[in-house]
């Protein structure tokens, strides 16, 4: 299948071509409005996507529910299936065509991915929980598409962390993400760690959030990747809803990795609050291209967008682009962008108390990711992201606890008091 | 005369691009105190930055010998673990980095390069609270970020912290007194005086004499428009403050 083929069928042949369920008119008819996405797309403009939609792919064919493992609070999904649920955490996990499509997302691929999902993923939450989702992929060369939803009941607050693993899956690309529905009152905690951790493909993630009258989100992803890769959020937030999203990108060699995001602000009285930190080595391109957008139903909301970028080499680029647009004046909002080098006061003050200039540079490095880090609530997370960082930037890991714990230094030095 | 132990010699350096100091000729001698005073722009900071090996100076022509060797081409952490320290007119923040962690890879990185064994945490903390007590710090700055959101003479405080625990053997103090009450000159000055030992050697830049009342210079030198234009004994402080440094120029 050539996606860029697609580009200009119309609903009717789109639905037919997929062999989508009839519950997705409105996906084909979005994307046979959009269009499929060429590098003169809005959503796209700064990454390559036309290799992707022109090249031939073999779909990966999604097999019937096999034997389903128990574990303790993961759910793994391998090649777009359910193959693990945890025996301990309160989910309601099944499979349904049924879906509730944002028919305003700015992403055709969200529609894409969603035509070719006959069925999506859904994860009820009715109660607490902490769950980790391992997402798998063992198909090379192979577009694997799938979907899932995610419903946070009212009052239930809920953290999902991510984590991606592409065994075998070099070559490969995945059209895959969420549709969350965060009710009344409930939070949801979405960390995703998008470093693959064994092999290569080319993840495209395309998200819709849905925050409901006084809900929250937290959305915090890191991305220490190679190669290319691209998350879009749509999020759109109701009466006294809030979103925290924060975006850690760490990337090297040729990478073109990055966030595209629009969070829109219905309800009045919303906050959202949206973070950017990128460290950009040698020839790679970081993306953060990010609209806030307030209604004219968005009043006394609160807007917040800033981006920062640390280029290492001559060679990495940052394209930045936060943008607000608005529609009221009765609104808290900033947004702001820098790109620059390391500090060299900063830089000059270490030196000059005998610390060799990589150890600097590298306690510098830690310092401009740690901010997003250690934003983290959860421990056994962010120490987990400290080392993933560490070991993406310097190859192995020696954080200690020093570097990361506060309170283990009152716990020495209470030791040593005795 | 005691022992020099570093020798500037006709030091011709630009910053900016633009040619700051103008032949500055000094010598610090072992185990003395020299005091260095000038108006406002004169290159008294430039000076410093000379001697550490700050990025932003280009020395034109002149030495700087420190025991025996012309530093001015060596990276400024090597003239640190060499024994050199300035404490900074205006540290920098630098927001994320621990300051106990930051401290004690400054202190580990010295031990490695004289050849001890490095400090394990609560050995390194147990020395940083005792001094954070000395000089009246409050026991957060420890795990606080580097300087960040410290005030003026928190930041001053912690230089001082810096200098006792990395026991350097040649110690500018740029205006370390400026910003400071009247606590905190004194309990500053105790820490510079407790690092007196016969052996190592200072260099206060400062606009005050109060100071100098604290910690008993051997030198005053008068450093006006790049050069080093008069050195005399203590008596020197009343002349300046009584007269100013135009009349110096005349003498
Ligand atoms: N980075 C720079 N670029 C250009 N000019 C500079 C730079 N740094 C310092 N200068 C200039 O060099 C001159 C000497 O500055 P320096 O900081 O050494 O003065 P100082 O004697 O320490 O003065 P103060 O008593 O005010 O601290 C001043 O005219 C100053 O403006
Ligand atoms: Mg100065």
């Amino acid at each position: 299948m050539r996606p860029v083929l697609l580009g200009s069928m119309s609903p009717e042949s789109l639905m037919e071509e997929l062999q989508a369920a009839p519950s997705r008119a409105l996906a084909a008819r979005r994307l046979s409005e959009l269009g499929m996405p060429t590098r003169k797309s809005e959503a796209y403009r700064y990454f390559e996507i036309d290799p992707l939609m022109d090249h031939d792919w073999e779909r990966v064919e999604i097999s019937a529910t096999s034997e389903i493992e128990e574990t303790q609070r993961r759910i793994v999904i391998t090649d777009g299936v359910v193959t693990a649920l945890p025996a301990d955490v309160e989910v309601q996990v099944g499979c349904s065509d049924a879906i509730d499509l944002d028919g305003a997302h700015f992403d055709p691929l969200y529609y894409l991915g969603h035509l070719m999902s006959r069925e999506v993923i859904s994860l009820r939450f009715r109660k607490d929980a902490r769950v980790t989702i391992v997402h798998r992929c063992t198909q090379p060369a192979k577009l694997l598409a799938y979907r899932t939803a995610i419903y946070v009941d009212a009052n239930v607050h809920v953290q999902i962390s991510e984590r991606y693993e592409g065994e075998n899956a070099c070559g490969a690309l995945i059209l895959s993400g969420h549709d969350a529905f965060v009710s009344r009152d409930a939070t949801l905690t979405l960390v995703k760690d998008q470093t693959l951790r064994i092999g290569d493909y080319t993840p495209i993630f395309s998200h819709r959030i849905k925050v409901d009258s006084q809900a929250s989100c937290r959305l915090h992803s890191f991305d220490f990747g190679a190669g290319s890769g691209l998350q879009l959020i749509k999020a759109e937030l109701h009466e006294h809803a809030r979103i925290d999203a924060d975006h850690l990108l760490y990337a090297k060699d040729h990478a073109r990795r990055g966030t595209v995001s629009q969070i829109v602000h219905i309800g009045q009285s919303s906050v959202s609050n949206q973070r950017a930190k990128n460290i950009l080595v040698e020839k790679a391109r970081g993306i953060f291209d990010a609209l806030i957008k307030v209604e004219h139903s968005g009043k006394e909301t609160k807007a917040h967008q800033n981006s920062k970028a640390i280029l290492l080499n001559d060679g990495a680029y940052m394209a930045s682009k936060p943008q607000l647009e608005i529609y009221i004046d009765d609104l808290e909002a900033s947004h702001g962008s820098t790109t620059g080098q390391l500090d060299e006061a900063q830089l000059f003050y270490l030196r000059s108390r005998g610390i060799a200039k990589d150890e600097a540079r590298k306690m510098l490095i830690l310092a401009f990711a740690n901010e997003l880090i250690d934003a983290l609530e959860d421990d056994a997370l962010r120490e987990d992201l400290h080392r993933s960082f560490e070991e993406a930037y310097w190859g192995t890991t020696n954080v200690t606890c020093m570097e990361t714990c506060h309170g283990c230094e009152d716990l020495a030095a209470e030791t040593a008091a005795k | 005369m005691s022992r020099v132990v570093m020798d500037i010699d006709n030091l011709h350096a630009r910053i900016g691009g633009k040619e700051i100091l103008k032949g500055l000729n000094l010598q610090l001698e072992e185990g003395k105190v020299h005091a260095i005073m000038g108006p406002n722009g004169a290159g008294k900071s430039t000076l410093s930055k000379a001697i550490t090996g700050h990025y932003d100076i280009e020395v034109l022509d002149g030495e700087i010998r420190y025991k025996g060797q012309n530093i001015v081409d060596w990276e400024p952490e090597d003239r640190a673990l060499e024994g050199i320290f300035l404490s900074f007119q205006n540290p920098v923040e630098v927001p994320g980095v621990n300051n106990a962690y930051f401290l004690r890879t400054a202190v580990n990185a010295k031990r490695k390069h004289q050849g001890l064994p490095e400090l394990n945490a609560a050995e390194f903390l147990r020395e940083m609270k005792k001094l954070v007590q000395e000089l009246g710090m409050k026991p957060e700055m420890i795990s606080r970020s580097l300087n960040e959101g410290f005030s003026g003479g928190e930041k001053k405080r912690n230089e001082i912290l810096q200098m006792m625990m990395l026991q350097p053997d040649v110690i500018i103090l740029d205006e370390i007194d400026s910003g400071l009450d009247i606590d905190a000159l004194r309990a500053v000055s105790e820490g510079i005086n407790k690092m007196k030992d016969g052996k190592r050697s200072f260099l206060v830049i400062t606009h005050y004499s109060r100071i100098l009342d604290y910690i008993e210079p051997d030198y005053i030198h008068v450093l006006k428009d790049g050069k080093i234009i008069k050195t005399a004994g203590p008596e020197l402080v009343a002349e300046l403050e009584e007269k100013g440094y135009g009349a110096i120029e005349e003498a």
